[in-house]
């Protein structure tokens, strides 16, 4: 299908959080309580509309446990965005929030656009993490920040949607430069050009990709 | 190669040092000469002999040669020649006229040296960051150093550069790499890099590999192009094949799409050269590779989706009909059609329509089918046939029961040739190929369907004249009897077994014969040799289905005896182990792995996929039902109904779960039409504010322009909704203007009308009586009378232009006082209350649209008072504009009129002078008005 804009994303967070159930609850609207543990990196997209331009959202879920890494970290460069994920009735997954942020600071590009997510907002009960130290750890980071659950799909939409509505800002305002596909966008194939547009372009001037 | 030279040379007078001697010298040289050109002659030295003599270099010199690499790094020149010294250490190269032992040791060094070399991690990290530079002498070497590392130790080195941060990304930057050969060899990198490493293959991929790899494969010209697309479509294969991951990615990507040109080459026929061969190969397997039957059915559903909607399986159709197509490019092509239609309803719909462009136009099932019976055929062609023949029927019932329609007496067409007839002729021919694959391909067209099963059972045969016809199951136990080849037997056997299971008629049809029954005995009772073993074991299982499902309705035939039988004639332990041989021969595993036929040759096509899955299912009941005496039986029986109870309770929860399903999908869409609703209702509720904010704003602006008007009477000078109150002022003045002029003109008037009476009576009295004259004061009288009544018109205006303006100011001061202050903020504040209130409870949109829709009605009507009050303002503008202007045409008829008079006058006078009268001169008259106007502005200006 057509699209405008295509975004990498990457979801990150210690193991169990529920990163998997996210994007399945993203791409396949379900819950799944009894998931496989994610082995290395699952993929999974949707399409969405920001603007009334399609966008599509490639994603990959990566696996939590240390042993993975160094392969999560091959595809902190490629992304434009990152859901930073921790379990609000678990306050070890929030503690090592600080790690996750160094490495995905350290590897990626420098606007990737990172969402910290307190999922399982559902189990308000078993909660040990406060919503207003999500807050916090967001507002002293830069990043944005939202409580979801991926049982009952709530925020879960919003989440995906706002990242990608941060992206498509910072691409607005010419931070990003889209004609790097390593930065995890690409212009779709509809999307007019605005050099071959021009009229009196000169040929030839393309190999230098530089204009007067 | 000087210092070669120097160090070869120089000793020429001594005894010739020996290779190691010299390669010390240099790996001393190389160690510890402090000038760059020195070392630099060192190790081009070493380059040289580092394939004489591979052994010696690579003990001596690796350490050497690595600290090179660790700390020369700005002399590119070096760099490649320690990078290609190291390659000559760690490759194998394949020689051909190398012998086996030669080779084997070769293998060996290079397996040794890798070994050393990759000991410390750091050093294929050092590689890589080799890799970065663009300089031609060291990145060459560089991927060809990796690429044979790789190849010797894949999974160590994998491994390694697997945790080296951005160390798959670097590899990916070569495919970018405009020299071609870099390219090149930076695919075989690649290849090597992804062998059996999901992990690598999805960074890879994640780095758009399939992008990048699509693109060279169409610049090279796809399928006509040359190694380089066979080593992309290679690399593609390493990342798609078993990494669902990837596959879903590469689905997502609408990267299938892009498969679909590569087809393009229908009866062009521009050639078939051996790369072009390979190339296809390859792009089928990768089709293949998507929609195998091994995936999960899900992903294998929607990529078959694709390829049907984005014209692939159409392309695939047409190199299956085209002609001149090689055997094996056909053979492949029609295995890849098979699993693109497998199990799906849509395509294999489509594939039943495919017609071969023949005269008359065939269905393409019956011109594969005539390949499939025809012995002259190769036999992977004929394997490929019936696959696709299995995969059209798999999951269909529609197709199912339109294969059969065609050996049915009702539907049968005499006129053209049939799938059914096709099929009736391979399982009676001669050939036992053709028996068995038609006996597999008819029982395909009964898997899982009752319906066919008995409908099969109509089927007669015409067999030679005179005789009666016999049924199509008759025939087939006749054929068995008569004991033909193995292959024809088994095939015959499994499709009476797959017939007959499930269906309790069809195993009382079977048994009505009266030879069946003795003839299986027999056969599972003897001891027959090795080759007979696997008939035996199907024998078995047919007797046993006979048992199994049973309905007695025959008496000679019912369970019991058919067991009694097996008891007295076979032993039951014996029958249990024949029944066992299916199971244990040795190519049944082989068939149950996957659907695909493949027999490594002819005689080893026995066993049909489908029926791997028959026989596990059955073998264990017909075992129990074999061993379970009567009353167990009994028992059974009631356990069987509590069973089909227990059946009859799941369907019911089946069909709930359907229905709910059902409803949940319903649901779904429901909700998903909602969301699109409810964005495109808050976009009207947001336009819709906007809008009445825009009204407020406006209405706000009118009434304060209202407001001043009123106030100010006159002297508003803004824009109010496009009327101009300054307008209304100019109107205002003009009107006064012309007062003036009126007023000034009836003074005129008024003398002149004094002037004409002193006219006259100086005529009266002065002239005698003239005819002329009488007239003339007729006229006067006249335009006298004319003047009165216009005036009379023009005080009549003034009053009504008077009344105007007196109703516009009383307009302009309702529509002020209408839309009075407090009362319209409460309206104001109330409306946008609820406006909020409304946008914060976005569930219960439906009734919040409704109310706001009341809100705005509300607000537009009010715009509306509003801008009726504008358009009345306009209307009297109007008027009164049209009044000024006929006013003011009334004024210059009036002023022609006094024109006219006055040269009437000056004519009178002027006959007044001729008659010798006396009157004042013209210019006398003339000055005296014009003085007479001067006061009379002196007068208005002090007023
Ligand atoms: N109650 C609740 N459980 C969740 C939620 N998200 C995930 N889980 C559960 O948490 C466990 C781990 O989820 P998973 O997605 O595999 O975590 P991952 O390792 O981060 O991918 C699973 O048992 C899920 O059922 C949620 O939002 N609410
Ligand atoms: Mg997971």
């Amino acid at each position: 299908m057509a699209y405008a804009y295509l975004f990498k994303y990457i979801i990150i967070g210690d193991t169990g959080v529920g990163k998997s159930c996210l994007l399945l609850q993203f791409t396949d609207k379900r819950f799944q309580p009894v998931h496989d543990l994610t082995i290395g990196v699952e993929f999974g997209a949707r399409m969405i509309t920001i603007d009334g331009k399609q966008i599509k959202l490639q994603i990959w879920d990566t696996a939590g446990q240390e042993s993975f890494r160094s392969i999560t970290r091959s595809y902190y460069r490629g992304a434009a965005g990152a859901l930073l994920v921790y379990d609000i009735t678990r306050r070890d997954t929030f503690n090592h929030l600080t790690t996750w942020l160094e490495d995905a600071r350290q590897h990626s590009n420098s606007n990737m656009v990172i969402m910290l997510i307190g999922n399982k907002s559902d189990l308000e009960s078993r909660r040990e993490v406060k919503k207003e130290e999500g807050e916090a750890f967001a507002r002293e980071h830069g990043l944005i920040f939202m409580e979801t659950s991926a049982k009952t799909a709530s925020n879960v939409e919003e989440a995906f949607i706002n990242t990608a509505k941060e992206i498509y800002e910072k691409i607005q305002e010419g931070v990003f430069d889209i004609n790097n596909e390593a930065n995890g966008i690409k212009i779709g194939p509809q999307h007019p050009t605005t050099n071959s547009t021009l009229p009196g372009n000169q040929g030839g001037q393309q190999a230098g990709g530089g204009c007067c | 190669m000087n210092f070669f030279r120097g160090v070869m040379g120089g000793q020429a007078a001594g005894p010739q040092p020996s290779g190691a001697e010299t390669i010390q010298k240099l790996c001393d040289r190389v160690a510890s000469s402090t000038l760059l050109e020195d070392r630099r002659d060192a190790v081009r030295a070493l380059k040289s002999l580092s394939k004489k003599y591979r052994m010696e270099v690579g003990t001596q010199a690796m350490e050497h040669l690595i600290n090179i690499l660790q700390t020369d790094r700005s002399d590119s020149e070096i760099l490649g020649y320690a990078l290609d010294t190291l390659y000559n250490l760690i490759c194998n190269d394949e020689e051909e006229e190398q012998d086996e032992a030669m080779q084997k040791q070769s293998d060996d060094l290079g397996a040794q040296f890798t070994e050393q070399f990759i000991q410390d991690p750091e050093h294929i990290t050092l590689i890589l960051s080799l890799l970065e530079e663009f300089d031609f002498h060291v990145r060459w070497p560089g991927v060809k150093l990796l690429t044979a590392l790789l190849k010797n130790q894949g999974v160590q080195v994998q491994g390694i550069i697997l945790v080296s941060p951005m160390g798959v990304s670097r590899l990916m930057d070569l495919l970018a790499d405009s020299r071609e050969v870099i390219r090149n060899d930076g695919l075989l990198l690649l290849q090597q890099l992804t062998k059996s490493n999901a992990a690598i293959q999805k960074i890879v991929a994640f780095e758009s590999a399939f992008e990048r790899l699509l693109d060279i494969i169409t610049e090279e010209g796809s399928s006509d192009g040359g190694i380089v697309v066979e080593d992309c479509l290679l690399l593609l294969l390493n990342l798609l094949k078993n990494n669902s991951s990837n596959q879903n990615f590469f689905k997502e990507g609408s990267y299938i799409q892009r498969m679909k040109p590569w087809f393009e080459v229908g009866d062009d026929n521009s050639g078939w050269s051996a790369q072009k061969v390979t190339n296809l190969h390859l792009m089928l397997q990768l089709v293949r590779v998507m929609v195998s039957p091994v995936n999960s059915p899900g992903a294998s559903a929607s990529c078959q989706k694709s390829m049907y909607q984005c014209g692939l399986l159409q392309q695939l159709c047409t190199i299956l009909m085209a002609t001149g197509v090689p055997a094996d490019i056909l053979t492949e092509t029609i295995n890849t059609v098979s699993e693109v239609i497998r199990g799906s309803q849509v395509n294999q719909d489509y594939f039943a329509s495919v017609n071969a462009p023949s005269n008359p136009p065939r269905p393409a099932i019956v011109v594969l089918l005539m390949s499939m019976v025809n012995e002259r055929q190769p036999f992977v062609l004929r394997c490929a046939v019936l696959y696709c023949f299995q995969c059209f029927l798999y999951k269909n019932q529609k197709g199912q029961g339109e294969i059969v329609a065609t050996l049915l007496p009702s539907t049968i067409d005499a006129n053209s040739i049939s799938a059914g007839q096709l099929l009736c002729g391979g399982l009676f021919s001669a050939d036992s190929l053709s028996n068995w694959c038609a006996s597999v391909a008819l029982a395909h067209a009964l898997q899982d369907n009752l319906t066919q099963k008995e409908q099969l059972l109509r089927v007669q045969l015409a067999t030679s004249l005179g005789k009666p016809p016999v049924s199509l199951l008759q025939q087939c136990t006749n054929i068995l009897s008569q004991g033909s080849k193995v292959q024809t037997r088994v095939g015959l056997l499994m499709l009476l077994c797959t017939w007959i299971n499930n269906c309790p008629i069809a195993v009382t049809h079977f048994l009505h014969n009266q030879e069946n029954v003795p003839f299986l005995t027999a056969q599972i009772s003897e001891n027959l040799g090795e080759d007979e073993r696997l008939v035996q074991g199907l024998c078995a299982l047919l007797l046993g289905i006979c048992i199994f499902y049973n309905d007695n309705s025959l008496e000679n035939y019912t369970k019991e005896k058919l067991k009694q039988l097996i008891e007295k004639r076979i032993g039951k332990e014996n029958f249990v182990e024949k029944l066992g041989f299916i199971t244990k021969h040795e190519l049944y595993s082989r068939a149950a792995q996957k659907p695909q036929p493949v027999f490594p040759s002819p005689e080893q096509m026995l066993f049909d996929h489908e029926f791997t899955k028959l026989v596990k299912e059955l073998e264990g009941v017909i075992t129990k039902a074999v061993h379970k005496s009567s009353e167990d039986e009994k028992k059974e029986e009631e356990v069987k109904k509590t069973l089909e109870q227990h059946d009859n309770i799941v369907t019911q929860y089946k069909e709930l779960i359907r229905e709910q399903d059902a409803q949940i999908q319903e649901l779904k869409e429901q909700v998903a039409t909602m969301t699109a609703q409810s964005e495109q209702m808050q976009t009207t509720v947001t336009q819709q504010l906007s809008q009445i904010q825009q009204h407020k704003d406006q209405y706000n602006i009118l009434k304060l322009k209202l407001g001043k008007d009123n106030q100010s009477n006159s002297q508003a000078d803004s824009q109010v909704n496009g009327l101009q109150t300054e307008e209304l002022t100019q109107l205002r003045e003009e009107v006064e203007e012309l007062r003036q002029q009126h007023t000034l003109l009836q003074t005129q008037l008024g003398d002149k009308d004094a002037l004409i009476n002193t006219l006259q009576s100086e005529t009266a009295e002065g002239s005698a009586a003239a005819s002329d004259n009488t007239e003339l004061l007729k006229e006067l009288e006249a335009l006298r009378s004319q003047v009165q009544s216009q005036s009379v018109e023009i005080d009549q205006m003034k009053t009504e232009r008077q009344e105007l303006l007196r109703k516009a100011e009383a307009v302009s001061s309702e529509a002020v006082s209408s839309s009075d202050g407090s009362l319209d903020a409460a309206k104001m504040a109330e409306v946008e209350s609820r406006l909020a209130a409304q946008t914060s409870e976005t569930e219960r949109l439906k009734e919040e649209s409704k109310s706001l829709l009341e809100s705005r009605a509300e607000l537009e009507q009010q715009l509306a008072t509003a801008t009726s009050t504008v358009a009345i303002l306009q209307t009297e503008k109007a008027k009164l504009q049209t009044e000024v202007q006929e006013s003011k045409k009334e004024q210059d008829d009036l002023l022609m009129l006094l024109a006219d008079q006055d040269q009437k006058i000056s004519g009178l006078k002027q006959r007044l002078k001729a008659l010798g009268e006396t009157v004042d001169d013209e210019d006398d008259l003339d000055t005296r008005d014009q003085t007479d106007e001067d006061e009379e502005d002196e007068d208005e200006d002090e007023d």
